[in-house]
């Protein structure tokens, strides 16, 4: 198992993930939009935010790639199989936690569940594994976490 | 000052209800104290009060005093707070009603305040909290004593808290008990709820400060408004009900709070209007901007573009207020509707239905939004360049209309004229340089679409006629005038309104149409085409009957400023769902064009 290796896994398998989504939104699966949502946080200017959410979001992939790596060296174990698991497991935490509850809660523009007349964010929040953004966002955002996991997972054992 | 209303059905007009609301949710308060509705945690969840569509089993909560009683009832100037005032012969008491706003606190995650303060003499008033969860399918689990109550059904929970009662109990699924408050004593009670995650329960003292706190904030909120003219009162209560009926975790607005209130009673017009039209998103647009309400038209703009992103070119009639497009149609035969106006339905099937004039709505929302100096940034502007492409390949063909018919479809006038508006704004956007120009493209099909209308859809007697295949009047032709179809002394134009005067007015009420749609039954008269025909003469130079007309209209609100869908001419009664977002929008729009012809000179 390298580090190296699961950092370059992590900025591929990231490049994935977001072409996956990205496509997904083209063909009109979903409207889950990752450079949004991040970029939102720092910026209202929709074409500043999408570059800095681009930014955060291989900032998190190369993130979450050490704490894979952390993983595989407490495990003893690497590869595609391992990966691709881990990756299922990421995707789940991802929808469940933390960009329907911790993303809302910290972002600054995005509605939560507990947003009152009070307030006038300008992002609805995403819902429990991002169901609001279609009913397939699930689907994808699972698939492009397993794919990331898998490449991370190959990397990090040296393919 | 007025008698106490409820038939001997159990029932109350729909005219008597007033509405609360936390921007997540909304109840509806009848005269003498009853909370008829109320969905938790959101607009389009299931109801727990739900007495309004089933006066047997749908659940209440009243509040009602013992001894016979007169009321009266406003909401506070510039607030969402509701006051009403109960005299009885032996004393009177004041209930000021709200579902509080949390601010950072810790608090319930939805609550509705009601506090009981003694005027004069001693006043008894009885409490029934009868939560009935899912639409009135589940009849509430109570757990509790004393002062505090517990009602949970899988998922969902509902406190109640009563301070001041003489005695409350738990008999036969429901809560009972019997405030006793003399003049100059407080009781309150407050109704708290939860969706997957625990209750938080409300002190005494902590739930009747956020009443006060959620009263400053709408006064405050409804002194950003930059409105002055004329129907002032009028404007500010529409503006406050708009609010009320923004769905704030994203912006979207819903038409309505309720389901299935009939627009006949008895009939079978029965509709789930708790989702976002699109359709309504250029008169939205309008009337926050002329209202001077930028956050909140910056939200609702950015919820209409992303939750459009699924279907997009294609956009869907209505999206449920989380963006989700998928609204399935069912009844509800639990329930007996609303003075027995069945089927009761959630979700609403005119989602599957091809309405050309939602296009001509979202392009000029676009257009208003940039001409008021929003940005709107690369992708959006894609997006639009993009629907009016799709518009120029798809506005020969037959579609549902405004109206939402469900006959067959037809080349309806309306619909054709929203295909050149879109158009028509698409072309001026590019212009702005705001997005992508194809404008020869789109100026060549406005002007085939304008030759299709003037050639093949006007009458010399009725003007514009519903489609070229029905020759009649439609009221939703008004909103040429409205979209700039042509400058306001083209005689086509003029001849048109009055063609709709003519043909669908009674008295100051508007009929929508008077020809086939597909359904059984009859309806009241639609009060947006009665505000839309306020605009319609206001813009034709007709200043002097456009201003009678609003005088009369705005006499026709009930007690506290509310208007429902539809009225009806004979008996005045409200109809159709309430309170209605476009009858409130059209009102802040008519009045608004009104202000700007009486300053012309």
């Amino acid at each position: 198992m390298t580090l190296w290796g699961a950092l370059a896994g992590g900025l591929v398998g990231t490049v994935l993930l977001s072409t996956t989504v990205r496509l997904a939104q083209e063909i009109g699966v979903t409207r889950m939009d990752i450079p949004l949502l991040l970029g939102t946080a720092f910026t209202e200017n929709r074409s500043r935010a999408n570059l800095i959410g681009y930014g955060v979001h291989f900032v998190n992939g190369l993130v979450f790639s050490l704490v894979y790596a952390g993983v595989f060296e407490a495990t003893g174990r690497a590869g595609w199989l391992f990966g691709a698991g881990l990756g299922l497991v990421h995707g789940l935490f991802a929808g469940g936690v933390l960009v329907n509850v911790l993303l809302p809660a910290l972002h600054p523009r995005m509605g939560t569940s507990w947003t009152d007349a009070s307030a006038t964010p300008l992002l609805e929040p995403p819902g429990f594994l991002l169901l609001n953004y279609g009913r397939h966002t699930v689907l994808v955002t699972l698939l492009g976490h397993v794919a990331y996991g898998t490449i991370v997972g190959a990397f990090a054992a040296g393919l | 000052m007025m008698l106490r209303v409820r038939e001997a059905d159990g029932y109350a007009p729909i005219r008597d209800y007033a509405i609360v609301g936390d921007g997540r949710t909304a109840a509806l308060i009848g005269l003498d104290g009853s909370v008829d509705w109320l969905c938790l945690p959101d607009f389009d969840s299931p109801s727990v009060l739900g007495r309004l569509l089933d006066a047997g089993k749908g659940g209440r909560l009243e509040l009602t005093p013992v001894e016979p009683f007169q009321v009266t009832r406003r909401y506070r100037s510039g607030s969402n707070v509701l006051e009403t005032t109960f005299e009885t012969a032996s004393g009177s008491a004041r209930v000021s009603d709200a579902m509080t706003l949390l601010g950072t606190r810790l608090g319930p995650a939805r609550e509705l305040v009601r506090r009981v303060e003694g005027l004069s003499g001693t006043i008894r008033v009885r409490v029934v909290f009868e939560p009935r969860f899912d639409y009135g399918r589940r009849a509430a689990r109570i757990a509790g004593g004393g002062s505090r109550f517990v009602a949970s059904h899988r998922a969902d929970a509902v406190s109640l808290s009563v301070w001041g009662a003489a005695r409350t109990e738990v008999e036969n699924g429901r809560v009972v008990g019997e405030l006793v408050v003399a003049a100059g004593e407080t009781a309150a009670l407050s109704i708290g709820a939860a969706h997957a995650e625990p209750l938080v329960f409300s002190g005494r003292d902590e739930a009747l400060d956020r009443l006060e706190a959620t009263d400053r904030f709408w006064r405050e909120w409804s002194a950003t408004g930059t409105y002055e003219g004329p129907w002032q009162k009028a404007v500010v209560r529409s503006a406050l009900t708009l609010k009320l009926l923004v769905y704030a975790p994203s912006g979207a607005i819903v038409a309505a709070p309720t389901s299935s209130l009939p627009e006949e009673i008895g009939g079978t017009r029965n509709w789930d209007y708790r989702y976002a039209w699109v359709r309504d998103a250029c008169w939205t647009t309008a009337a926050l901007l002329r209202l001077g309400y930028h956050d909140e038209v910056d939200a609702f703009f950015w919820w209409l573009m992303h939750t459009t992103r699924l279907t997009q070119p294609r956009l869907g009639v209505l999206y449920r207020v989380n963006g989700d497009p998928n609204v399935s149609e069912v009844t509800l035969d639990q329930l007996s509707g609303y003075r027995a106006s069945r089927p009761v339905r959630i979700g609403n099937g005119a989602r599957n239905q091809l309405q050309l004039d939602v296009y001509g709505s979202l392009l000029h929302a676009v257009w208003l939004y940039v001409d008021a100096g929003h940005a709107v940034s690369r992708d959006t502007a894609k997006e639009a360049a993009k629907i009016a492409d799709w518009v120029v390949e798809n506005w020969q063909r037959a579609d549902a209309g405004i109206w939402e018919t469900r006959s067959p479809p037809t080349h309806y006038t309306q619909s054709k004229a929203m295909c050149w508006v879109a158009l028509d704004r698409a072309c001026a956007l590019a212009d702005r340089g705001a997005i992508p120009d194809r404008s020869a493209r789109w100026r060549t099909a406005a002007d085939e679409i304008r030759s299709f209308v003037e050639e093949r859809a006007f009458d010399e007697e009725l003007g514009y006629v519903r489609a070229p295949a029905l020759r009649e009047s439609d009221a939703s032709l008004l909103t040429l005038a409205l979209l700039d179809w042509s400058s306001g002394a083209d005689p086509r134009l003029i001849t048109t309104v009055d063609g709709v005067r003519r043909q669908l007015a009674r008295g100051p009420l508007v009929d929508r149409y008077r020809g086939q749609d597909g359904l059984e039954g009859d309806e009241g008269a639609f009060l947006t085409c009665s505000f839309w025909l306020v605009d319609a003469l206001a813009r034709t130079g007709r200043h002097g009957e456009a201003a009678e007309l609003m005088d009369e209209l705005v006499s026709l609100a009930n007690d506290v400023g509310l208007y429902s869908e539809e009225l009806d001419p004979a008996s005045g009664a409200f109809l159709g769902n309430f309170p209605q977002a476009l009858s409130h929008l059209a009102l802040v729009n008519a009045a608004v064009s009104l202000a700007a012809s009486e300053s012309r000179p």
